[in-house]
């Protein structure tokens, strides 16, 4: 271990050489950044892993049954497990998908799942991430130096080599692909997540699409080459909001979307990764009913544990809340990358008095949750070791099976006094190491 | 790869334009430096004329600074490097992350190269980075049009600059003579008589009459027709 931190800077610059960035928007300019990498690697146990990969399949199995019923049948609202007035007003639910069946019946492909370990050892699953969810490809390439850096250290440690997400990817893909090429769709070289969208591209051998080179023909997605001859496509993989994802079924004034690729979905012969209308799934309000989807759809107790959660919705709940506000955590579930959490120990009287109005008002906006004291990991600072908070994003592939990588992305917080550990708050990540023994 | 589209053809056209400019233009640069360093205080001037770039500039230190690193001046190098990366970066997949690097490279040490007092010396990588990234792409690109492509912009700019900084004959010949099967492998329309003229201009050799490279350079811009 020791050798992989002597060399945590020839592996930042090798990061800077291959271009390892994302880009932030601040005032209205784009900026590209590189992604602060820690040399010391989150390490995970095989027993803990074990754990981890049953927990998660559990869950996104149960994830994909609810989008499945959600979308068609909605049993699970007639036998009121979920609320119907939760789904319908979540913002992610797209009455535009009612009815549509998707490709062998998979909805979110590749789930990133959020999750903290506390003090105790005990695993919570903070968020459910079932739209597009990214950062698979920073521990990717970041192993990949790592062993150019460092080679020694993994001759010493028994580490589950974790480049095989690529392959993984394109199995998922290739599993729902109706007859053409894979592509991945991305709105463009200025957003957040560009690096990403062209390595994954490199690495699956898909072709990189911008939404000007597809196009809709007899309801089938076609890429448009320079002398105008059209390629037939399989499978798309888009990296775009499904607001902005065809301006004929969402958002009208979406320059990024490609026009009737809903009507080519719906037609069944093009697979959308992940389906359109997710968002439903995913929302943060629906968290709160993951463990009795599991134990409604596959009849078996949740393995992994939700962070406990109040819905203000509830009136219970809402009282509780209203009570114990300066010990929760509040979170706006329209919001995403850490934006919308607010800290109830970090409030004065009066911002305390204002939330709680705000929640009265708007009980359905927000969820809280207890703050969980979850344990820092080690990382490098300015040459000394220091402890600060990091989360998990774990990737899940729902193809012919669903399958846990054996990896993730570990994000930390470099400021100490922050639970925050996005990317674009001003977090880095670390290398996740799985241990086959 | 096999199918490019409209975009991706513009982008590696570009990313080879790009990518010459800043490497001939650097080599051109350093000549006229030379030439500065014995105070031909026109030399900065005569560069601009025959680059056909506005003489914005106030001195010789400020030309060697601005035209060198000025993100803001759309004539300057870096400006051009920066488009190449631009182009270079929508690119990864067909020209793969291991030639982007060098790309990248040449960018970091660009901008840091700002900051020494011999920018000069802290350039020469650049140069080094960018002969590395055409001999990675030229290794690793599998698909024959794409590399024709991005070589055809490279030998179009390579002309371009050769015609307009009045290189020698026998260069300007041999990158005619590489741009040619390359230009017919890269399945982008071009105008054959202009090809002809421009052979026929430099095969004249001893009747070249004044300003026939200018004249070359003007008809180059009408060679690819799409």
């Amino acid at each position: 271990m020791k050798d992989i931190i002597a060399h945590g800077d020839n592996i930042n610059v090798l990061l800077a050489r291959y271009g390892v960035k994302f880009g932030i928007y601040k005032n209205g300019t784009f900026h590209e950044q590189l992604f602060p990498f820690d040399p010391i690697p989150r390490v995970i146990t095989a027993e803990d892993f074990d754990y981890l990969e049953r927990g998660l399949k559990q869950r996104v199995d149960a994830l994909n049954l609810f989008l499945a019923d959600v979308y068609s049948q909605k049993n699970i609202i007639r036998d009121g497990i979920v609320p119907e007035d939760f789904v319908f007003s979540s913002s992610g639910y797209l009455p535009e998908c009612e009815g549509i069946t998707p490709p062998a019946g998979i909805y979110s492909h590749i789930s990133g799942i959020d999750l903290v370990q506390a003090k105790d050892g005990t695993w919570y699953v903070l968020e459910d991430n079932l739209r597009i969810p990214s950062g698979a490809s920073y521990p990717l390439i970041a192993r990949d130096l790592e062993r150019k850096a460092s080679p020694l250290a993994f001759r010493e440690y028994p580490v589950r080599d974790n480049r095989d997400y690529a392959a993984l990817l394109k199995e998922t893909m290739d599993n729902v692909n109706l007859g053409g090429i894979n592509v991945i769709l991305t709105p463009g070289r200025y957003n957040a997540a560009f690096f990403e969208h062209s390595y994954l591209a490199e690495k699956t051998d898909s072709v990189l699409a911008m939404p000007n080179d597809l196009f809709v023909q007899d309801c089938k997605l076609y890429y448009r080459d320079d002398h105008g001859q059209k390629q037939r496509v399989g499978a798309v993989y888009r990296r775009q909001s499904d607001e902005f994802l065809d301006p004929c079924t969402f958002r009208a004034d979406s320059l990024i979307g490609v026009p009737n690729l809903m009507a080519a979905y719906r037609a069944g012969n093009v697979a959308i990764i992940n389906a359109p209308g997710n968002g439903v799934a995913d929302d943060k309000g629906i968290y709160y009913f993951v463990p009795k989807m599991i134990r409604y759809y596959l009849h078996e107790e949740p393995i992994l544990n939700n962070a406990p959660t109040y819905l203000p919705m509830y009136e219970e709940d809402r009282n509780f809340v209203l009570e114990n506000l300066e010990r929760l955590v509040v979170k706006d579930v329209a919001e995403a990358g850490g934006y919308g959490v607010v800290f109830g120990n970090k409030m004065s009287e009066q911002e305390l008095a204002d939330w709680k109005a705000l929640i009265q008002r708007e009980p359905r906006r927000f969820i809280a949750q207890e703050v969980i004291d979850f344990r820092d990991l080690e990382i490098i600072d300015e040459g000394k070791r220091v402890m600060r908070k990091a989360d998990l994003r774990a990737f899940v592939l729902s193809g012919a099976e669903t399958r846990v990588w054996a990896s993730g992305l570990t994000r930390f917080s470099r400021n100490p006094d922050s639970f925050i550990v996005n990317s674009s708050q001003g977090g880095g990540f670390k290398d996740t190491w799985v241990l086959s023994r | 790869m096999g199918t490019i589209s409209l975009e991706k053809r513009d982008s590696l056209y570009w990313l080879g334009r790009y990518t010459e400019r800043v490497y001939t233009t650097l080599k051109a640069f350093y000549d006229y430096y030379d030439q500065m360093i014995d105070r031909e205080a026109d030399a900065y001037k005569n560069l601009c004329q025959r680059l056909d770039i506005p003489n914005i500039y106030e001195s010789e230190e400020d030309f060697i600074h601005r035209f060198l690193f000025d993100s803001n001046d759309p004539n300057s190098i870096f400006t051009s490097l920066n488009r190449a990366y631009d182009n270079g970066i929508l690119l990864r997949n067909e020209i793969t992350s291991d030639s982007l690097s060098y790309l990248q490279m040449a960018l970091d040490i660009y901008g840091a190269s700002s900051h020494s007092d011999v920018p000069t010396m802290a350039l020469l990588p650049v140069q080094d980075y960018l002969l590395a990234f055409w001999a990675c792409m030229n290794d690793n690109v599998w698909d024959q049009r794409a590399r024709s492509i991005i070589k055809c912009g490279r030998y179009v700019e390579r002309l371009d600059l050769y015609f307009r900084l009045s290189f020698p004959t026998k260069d300007i010949e041999r990158t005619l003579c590489k741009m040619t099967p390359r230009l017919k492998q890269c399945g982008m329309a071009y105008d054959q008589e202009v090809l002809d003229i421009l052979y026929a201009r430099v095969r004249e050799k001893l009747l070249h009459t004044p300003g026939w490279r200018r004249e070359c350079a003007r008809l180059l811009m009408s060679l690819i027709t799409e």
